[in-house]
């Protein structure tokens, strides 16, 4: 049996292919249950800055420790045996996210609770649709575009209504994104 | 090497491996999803794995999650080694051609 030139080069071909697609398809895979997860803290955040204002910093507290921890814990089931690599990397991801917004809201402090409830979430769409388009990932490119997009429309065309917005059509993207990111 | 690897030289065969190297070491992969990614049947897909879990280079998982049967496939340390000694033997074709 002899394998051509041709036959050689097509066949590399064929293996970047089916890698890149499986990479991808592994990322999809390890942030649905993230992105799900976030989306039902996202409506219950959301929801009860709304109708609880002064409730707010507690609930949001309570929450992202819940999100954090819950994080954790889904990177541990959902890891190789043996792995434990997603611990450190999410660990540093949480500090370093937690650093960028002390320094963005101490350089540049908020005005309103609406601006620290929008920018919050369009740093995430700009962390996904970066992602995407670093992994080849088209849906978190897409899911960036869409929670951003929906984001700034909420802000600027509902704001009366921008927390009850981002519970349902923020936390809703979320939710689904994460659903469809399963479906592959 | 002189002749190919003939239980990766098949082009659903080194999709497979192609997809599970792609992974973390000892990562598992769900049938389906290896279904989808590689574009095959279950019968075919099925045959293949059963050829390359002979060789060595598969190891085949299957349980249950809520009842449901569910079967995950991931690379051997050998069949790690074997993808990557068959990829260079390509790239060592390719080369001498160019």
């Amino acid at each position: 049996m002899s394998v051509t030139n041709s036959n050689a080069a097509q066949s590399l071909d064929e293996v970047k292919r089916s890698q890149r697609r499986s990479a991808v398809a592994y990322g999809y895979q390890k942030a649905s249950p993230h992105l799900i997860l976030w989306g039902f803290i996202w409506v219950v955040g959301y929801s009860t800055t709304y109708f609880r204002p002064q409730a707010n910093a507690a609930v949001w507290l309570l929450l992202v420790l819940l999100g954090i921890t819950a994080g954790f814990w889904i990177g541990r089931r959902t890891a190789a045996e043996g792995s434990r690599t997603h611990d450190w990397r999410l660990a540093a991801s949480i500090l370093a996210t937690f650093l960028f917004f002390v320094a963005l809201f101490t350089i540049m402090p908020p005005r309103s609770g609406l601006q620290v409830g929008a920018i919050i979430p369009i740093f995430f769409s700009l962390c996904y649709a970066i992602g995407g388009i670093w992994k080849g990932g088209a849906r978190f490119v897409l899911l960036g575009l869409a929670v951003g997009a929906l984001t700034v429309a909420g802000y600027f065309w509902v704001t009366p209504y921008f927390l009850l917005w981002m519970a349902a059509i923020g936390g809703g993207a979320l939710i689904t994104g994460g659903l469809w990111l399963r479906r592959v | 090497m002189e002749q190919p690897n003939t239980a990766i030289h098949q082009p659903i065969r080194l999709k497979i491996m192609a997809a599970l190297k792609a992974l973390p070491t000892s990562e598992l992969l769900e049938f389906t999803r290896l279904k989808t990614i590689i574009g095959a049947t279950d019968g075919n897909l099925g045959a293949h794995l059963a050829t390359l879990e002979e060789s060595g280079y598969v190891e085949v998982q299957k349980d249950f999650v809520r009842k449901k049967p569910r079967t995950r496939v991931r690379l051997t340390r050998a069949g790690r080694r074997a993808f990557d000694d068959y990829v260079a033997y390509l790239r060592e074709i390719v080369e001498q051609a160019g």
